[in-house]
């Protein structure tokens, strides 16, 4: 009976070749289906085929136009005869408008649940023909299971039974006991990190690094270092660890970045390395610096026009081709509104909600970088805060604290406070004292004064 | 039809001609390779002006002689993809053009 269900229920040709057109045409259209879509998800063995091509191109940071699809197919033999030429062609015209692609793909998606729902009724009249409707429990159970699996919108949906969770606390628990104690002897106590490097060693202290979908705020003031903390981070990151990650600017152009790098990398003055006003052993020892950068994981897009959207797709490629571990916004004021009509606090919120969810669904850090008002604080802040998971301000020592501050006159020029506002996995309130030299654009924890 | 359908067409009939003439070994696969790299490099990738005007300056005064061959097998020896490459090519093709002028 289940047989003779009609079979063009259970595919959409048509939506699989809008979705394989859009890919072949448009970068966004393949970032959504490379997240989206698997080749199981399409009825016809041949636009399977055709969507994997796609997708390993994509993965060798090939773009996988019309003409790189034609090319591969060829090279391993799967298009031969004018025949194949025609048969891409046709699916390539399947034109839409590159936007609407995520309509189209819900469309594959829901045909493809929709033939695993089939698949669990064949299996479950065949379970049932054999056990000639004996052990009722038994079937019934077995096929909650599967309808259950089937109904999550997910894969990796996952529900924690209370045995899950214990096991869990308990593994973590005993990982961590296990390596606090091989540190302990190894390493004299000093607890290594479970993220990426802050670049500051108080910082690393307290939260063990930025770990996998953290989203990070850092407000400062205007021209009170937020790009200079921004490539601390990167260097911290992407030279001395060599992970990847993806820096987005929104108003500095390319050569003024790669300017503060050869400062940043050299430890020589911005402003000579601006003006050329360098002698011959300062202009080999940035040329060394600049060799640091390019055997390094730093990845650059200056974006003025920048978007949540376009973040979200920026990322999406650099997860993919480049495996990023990080990406730093720099700065989020910058960003272009989506919805005039949005009230600045709104328009921030939702901005920081997209950056979490990016962070979680790549399992990358977000650094967003905003501006502080004059006074110190931050619009939007309380909600901000709800949102991420560390914040940090960048604020000037005032100038009081060095007179009354005892804690403060421990250390040896000292100039900003890194204070921790927030901190999801640890201690919050933290004002670690900084050196941040404006001019060679460095940033380092200050020393504290041996006594 | 829209300019963007349109342009999308008229990419995908270009690809499809250039690839049918490979296929049916009417032009060799290196030239049906180096034309349809073009093609992306034009439509998809923007291609510096400076790479459009030498390959035409080469297509209209090509007489098939010596030069025209060094020039052409250059061309097809050449990942046009590669920035680096692309531009030895063109100083090398400039190069023979004065020669044969």
């Amino acid at each position: 009976m289940i047989n003779d269900f009609p079979e063009e229920y259970l595919f959409d040709l048509e939506s699989e070749q809008r979705v394989l057109s859009s890919i072949l045409h448009s970068e966004d259209a393949c970032i959504e289906a490379y997240n989206l879509l698997t080749p199981s998800d399409f009825y016809s063995p041949r636009n399977a085929l055709i969507f994997e091509l796609c997708t390993n191109l994509y993965q060798r940071e090939v773009r996988p136009t019309l003409v790189e699809v034609l090319k591969e197919g060829h090279t391993l033999g799967l298009f031969t005869n004018p025949r194949d030429i025609e048969d891409l062609k046709y699916i390539a015209e399947y034109y839409i408008d590159d936007e609407n692609v995520k309509y189209w793909i819900q469309k594959i998606k829901d045909k493809s649940r929709l033939r695993k729902f089939v698949e669990f009724l064949q299996s479950s009249y065949e379970i049932i023909m054999e056990q000639k409707g004996n052990d009722v429990e038994q079937i019934l159970m077995a096929a909650e299971e599967k309808l259950t699996n089937l109904t999550a919108l997910e894969i990796d949906d996952h529900v924690d039974t209370p045995a899950d969770m214990a096991k869990l606390g308990y593994d973590e628990v005993e990982r961590r006991f296990l390596r606090y104690k091989t540190y302990s002897e190894l390493y004299k106590g000093r607890i290594p990190l479970e993220g990426l490097p802050t670049g500051f060693d108080n910082l690393n202290h307290v939260t063990l690094g930025y770990k996998p979908g953290d989203l990070i705020i850092l407000g400062a003031q205007t021209g009170h270092g937020k790009t200079a903390f921004a490539l601390h981070t990167a260097k911290a990151v992407a030279v001395e660890s060599k992970q990847s990650m993806l820096y987005l600017n929104t108003e500095m152009s390319r050569e003024q970045i790669a300017l503060r790098w050869g400062s940043i990398l050299s430890s020589i003055e911005h402003d000579r390395i601006r003006s050329g006003n360098i002698n011959e052993t300062e202009l080999s020892i940035i040329f060394q610096a600049y060799s640091r950068l390019r055997d390094s994981g730093f990845y650059s897009y200056p974006c003025p026009n920048l978007t949540p959207e376009k973040t979200i797709s920026i990322a999406r490629k650099f997860k993919v081709q480049k495996n990023i571990q990080m990406m730093i916004i720099d700065y989020v004021g910058r960003m272009d509104k989506f919805d005039p009509r949005l009230a600045e606090w709104q328009i921030l919120e939702q901005i920081v909600k997209t950056q979490k969810m990016l962070a979680q669904n790549l399992k990358i850090v977000v650094m967003c970088l905003v501006q502080l008002n004059a006074d110190g604080t931050l619009q939007g802040a309380r909600r901000m805060k709800n949102e991420c998971d560390l914040m940090l301000k960048l604020t000037p020592i005032p100038a009081e604290d060095f007179e009354l501050d005892e804690e403060i006159k421990k250390y040896l020029n000292p100039n900003y406070y890194l204070i921790i506002e927030k901190n999801r996995d640890g201690r919050s309130g933290v004002r670690i004292p900084i050196t941040f030299d404006l001019q060679k654009q460095t940033m380092k924890d200050a020393e504290r004064i041996s006594l | 039809m829209d300019y963007d359908k349109k342009k999308k067409k008229l990419y995908d009939e270009t690809v499809s001609l250039i690839a049918d003439l490979g296929f049916r070994n009417r032009i060799s696969f290196d030239e049906m390779n180096f034309l349809l790299t073009l093609l992306d490099l034009i439509f998809i990738n923007k291609a510096e002006k400076d790479l459009i005007t030498t390959l035409k300056k080469w297509v209209q005064t090509n007489n098939n002689s010596e030069i025209d061959e060094i020039i052409k097998a250059t061309l097809l020896a050449t990942d046009l993809r590669v920035p680096e490459a692309q531009a030895k090519c063109m100083e090398a093709v400039l190069e023979l053009l004065e020669a044969r002028s």
